[in-house]
């Protein structure tokens, strides 16, 4: 199908592939249409039909909320074009960065999938091809039987990876999640998009690095600190890791970051906030690792102050522990917009 | 232009940003900073969020969804945000803070926000405020570039390609934005796509020529608008065809 879009600076032409949702079209064919979440929540990529017909793939989406009613606006991320359509969108679209790794539809197939904590588990997906992406970058992925995408962070980082890995928090009647957790599904065939997101983490940036993590948001922070572990990053830079769970039972990848810690004792400081109990005795197992209790955003506030001096943040959990984060770092650390990353795609 | 009442003072409190509606519809932001209040458009020029939910710190403000960030006092983009904000003039009587009017498009403009006070005066003075109704061609392929537009309301479109050939190449919906702008370059005379109103739209009409003598005249002035106009063209240049 040939699809038109007419966005503020300019028209662009692409192909969708039969079943395509339109946003994933476009993003393959290097134009960098909006979006945040790409799964149907943020109504970042709304767009108006202009001609044409085609299916929302997901009515119910929570981002339909952001639609103007009456006014065939779609959200491109669950928007399937039935034939040669035409669309019109109220940003500004630029090509791809020629650096940037394109995002494309590929296969892989569920392995290992293991419990992490009570509702944290980690997997990984098996690649037919090598695909690259970025250090702190997300794919979407759908199962079989279950309708639509999800979002995940990749947790490692190499060029070419034939694997994948990624953790998931269970949430109730969150069928992928729950799919997952229910086992014995080692094999089964994934349908992936991406590499998606902005958040990256390259060593070219040359400023120390703060990764403020709020429960699975860790993953990211893994594949950034992974690719910085790779180039010897913290050997010239620092680095400071604060990482949020409830209590310590929920923290994950504890042993981890504690080797990290081990390989660059002098510039690398990991901190566990624990929200909701005082640091228990057990967090003695971990001597590489300091630990906190509060919330992640105060605790980082409370032992950050004066180290904000060229750094580069990445931010990644739930809404409000982000938006909470994002509020530290322009207001109290004073940090400006460009050296603050996130990705809004929970 | 009558004032209208926005809000009571003590409805904003120090360092802090409100959304208010005032009579006719129109939705402002009212920010406090050190005792002054600015307003100004309720909603980011980038995607449709309310500003009233991003971060204040009594200077700056922040959109909290891609961290575009704003000075107070002027309405100016600071970082990453690529457009100013329309700023609404206001004024406290009593214990009341009320609207006095919106500002013209040329002070919002993406090319010509918070120069010299004389300067915008004598830019304003070339303006010709013209509206046109739906479906006027403002300029078609070929036509002499001498004059460059601002968009006060409406909506204008573009088209690459000539007769039936055509595609489609942007359109502009946001009061201050400025297209036609081969006008105030050298060595393009003639137009390379045509501008049609979608609807019917009030423009302000320049001639290039005309602004930049006046830019001659306050080279600041003209420093500050040829960096914006590079900025601008640079947005523009992925794409099959320029305005």
């Amino acid at each position: 199908m040939r699809i038109e879009l007419n966005a503020r600076n300019r028209g662009l032409q692409f192909d969708a592939r039969s079943g395509e949702p339109l946003l994933y079209a476009g993003l393959r064919a290097g134009h960098e249409l909006p979006y945040e979440c790409g799964t149907g929540t943020c109504g970042t990529c709304k767009a108006r039909l202009v001609s044409g017909s085609v299916r929302d793939a997901w009515p119910q989406a929570p981002g339909r909320a952001h639609l103007k009613p009456g006014q065939n606006e779609v959200l491109l991320c669950q928007c399937i074009a039935e034939g040669n359509s035409t669309f019109e969108v109220s940003a500004f679209v630029k090509a791809a960065d020629p650096g940037a790794c394109t995002p494309d539809a590929f296969a892989g197939v569920l392995r290992n999938a293991r419990t992490l904590t009570q509702d944290v588990l980690a997997f990984r997906v098996e690649l037919d091809e090598p695909r690259d992406f970025d250090a702190g970058q997300f794919v979407v992925m759908a199962a079989p039987g279950i309708d639509g995408f999800r979002a995940y962070s990749m947790v490692n980082f190499e060029r070419g990876a034939r694997r994948l890995e990624f953790v998931v928090k269970k949430k109730p009647g969150g069928g992928f999640s729950e799919l997952l957790f229910d086992g014995a599904r080692d094999g089964m065939p994934l349908a992936l998009f991406g590499p998606l997101g902005k958040a990256t983490f390259y060593p070219a940036i040359g400023k120390n690095i703060l990764c403020i993590a709020g429960g699975s948001g860790i993953a990211g922070m893994m594949s950034i600190l992974s690719r910085a572990e790779q180039e010897k990053y913290f050997a010239r830079h620092r680095g400071w890791v604060y990482f949020g769970v409830r209590t310590m039972s929920d923290a994950f990848f504890l042993d981890e970051l504690s080797a990290l810690r081990a390989r660059f004792p002098e510039r690398l400081a990991v901190t566990v906030a624990l929200s909701d109990e005082a640091v228990p005795a057990a967090a003695r197992d971990w001597p590489k690792l300091s630990f906190a209790r509060g919330l992640v955003h105060e605790v980082a506030k409370r032992t950050m102050a004066g180290n904000y001096q060229n750094v580069r943040a990445y931010v990644a959990g739930p809404p409000p522990a982000v938006d909470a984060a994002l509020r530290v770092l322009l207001l109290d650390a004073k940090l400006t917009a460009d050296n603050i990353c996130y990705d809004k795609f929970s | 232009m009558s004032k209208k009442l926005v809000c009571r003072v003590a409805e904003v409190p120090a360092k802090g940003i409100k959304e208010f509606e005032v009579e006719g519809g129109l939705r402002l932001l009212v920010a406090n900073s050190g005792g002054e209040y600015f307003g100004y458009q309720a909603i980011c020029p980038h995607q449709e969020v309310r500003l009233c939910e991003g971060l204040y710190d009594g200077s700056v403000l922040t959109c909290h969804m891609h961290l575009w960030q704003w000075d107070i006092r002027t309405g100016a983009p600071i970082g990453l945000a690529e457009a100013p904000l329309e700023k609404f003039a206001l004024m406290v009587e009593d214990d009341s803070i009320y609207f006095r009017g919106q500002s013209s498009a040329l002070d919002v403009g993406e090319l010509f926000h918070g120069l010299a006070q004389q300067t915008t005066e004598k830019l304003a003075a070339l303006a010709q405020r013209e509206a046109h109704e739906a479906g006027s061609v403002l300029y078609r392929p070929g036509d002499p570039a001498e004059d460059f537009y601002v968009l006060d309301s409406g909506r204008v479109e573009f088209l690459i390609g000539r007769d039936d050939r055509t595609s489609p190449g942007g359109f502009m919906l946001k009061k201050g934005e400025i297209f036609g702008w081969a006008a105030l370059l050298d060595g393009q005379p003639s137009r390379i796509a045509s501008a049609r109103c979608l609807e019917r739209s009030e423009l302000l009409r320049m001639n290039g020529r005309a602004a930049l003598g006046v830019l001659e005249s306050d080279p600041l002035a003209g420093f500050q608008v040829m960096r914006r106009l590079s900025a601008l063209i640079a947005r523009y240049l992925a794409s099959s065809g320029a305005k």
